[in-house]
């Protein structure tokens, strides 16, 4: 009994994923609410690189990878979205911006 | 032992500072628990014998993408970043429940899973998180999807351009 099992990393996992949709569905801020789905693609992460330790195999760390380089594009096209709007002299808020066009 | 220890604190902070995220209203602190949670995960990441996924989670993601938040949350200032008021108070109850239930689901998931392994120690990794094994996987068995992220960034960039340009012609400058 020295190492972590997979099922304490699912859990962890699970409950960072859990604590990330909370927060998008209970922010309204589009600012906070990125950092919210910021939170669940870590939530994820950790699955993604326990069950790469599970199998002995680093596919999963390479799917891990990738999903930063999607955070990362997510956050630059969001922020830029939100400075938009912001610019605009409209209220942040992600109810009032179910209109969005060019 | 002193793995479960590390990595018990490392959980605990990482869940604590997660709930700092989702409940501050101040968005500078709520980006500032982000980094927290983020550098928790990184030290589980160097637990599951991913060096290179914890030192890229610590430069990409607490070094690049949370200050550029910062920056987002200093340009817009007060106006920006002030909640506004909440019409969904009534229903929190049924949110609740709702995030109880999901909880509820998923420790059953786990505790009843007979995924071989999941529940017994792990056998002791081989070199799977190594810079060169990284490396050797993105550039061997996984190119296309190496081509596909660089693709990917450049449509990022390319749109928070145009979106910034746009932004600007809106207001009357060029």
């Amino acid at each position: 009994m020295s190492g972590v099992p997979l099922v304490y990393y699912l859990g962890l996992s699970g409950i960072l994923f859990l604590l990330g949709l909370l927060g998008v569905m209970v922010r309204r801020n589009p600012l906070l609410l990125l950092l919210a789905v910021e939170l669940m693609l870590n939530g994820a992460n950790v699955a993604l690189i326990g069950f790469s330790r599970h199998w002995n195999n680093s596919d999963g760390q390479i799917f891990a990878l990738v999903v930063m380089v999607v955070a990362a594009a997510e956050v630059v096209v969001g922020l830029g979205l939100v400075v938009a709007v912001f610019r605009q002299r409209l209220e942040l808020d992600v109810d009032q911006m179910s209109r969005l066009k060019g | 032992m002193g793995e479960r220890i590390v990595f018990g604190v490392a959980a605990a902070a990482a869940l604590a500072c997660g709930a700092l995220v989702i409940t501050l209203r101040n968005a500078f602190q709520a980006a500032v628990a982000l980094i927290g949670s983020l550098a928790s995960v990184a030290v589980i990441f160097i637990l599951l014998a991913a060096p290179f996924a914890a030192a890229v989670q610590v430069i990409v993601y607490a070094g690049a993408i949370v200050v550029l938040f910062l920056f987002v949350i200093a340009y817009l200032g007060e106006r920006g970043v002030a909640g506004a008021p909440d019409r969904l108070a009534p229903y929190r109850v049924f949110g609740a429940v709702a995030a109880l239930a999901l909880l509820a689901q998923g420790a059953i998931v786990l505790l009843d899973t007979r995924l071989p392994g999941a529940h017994s120690d792990p056998r002791p990794p081989g070199d799977i998180g190594s810079p060169r094994a990284i490396g050797d996987a993105f550039l061997s068995s996984h190119l296309v999807p190496f081509e596909a992220t660089s693709l990917l960034l450049l449509a990022a960039a390319v749109g928070a351009v145009l979106l910034a340009k746009r932004a600007i012609q809106m207001e009357g400058g060029r």
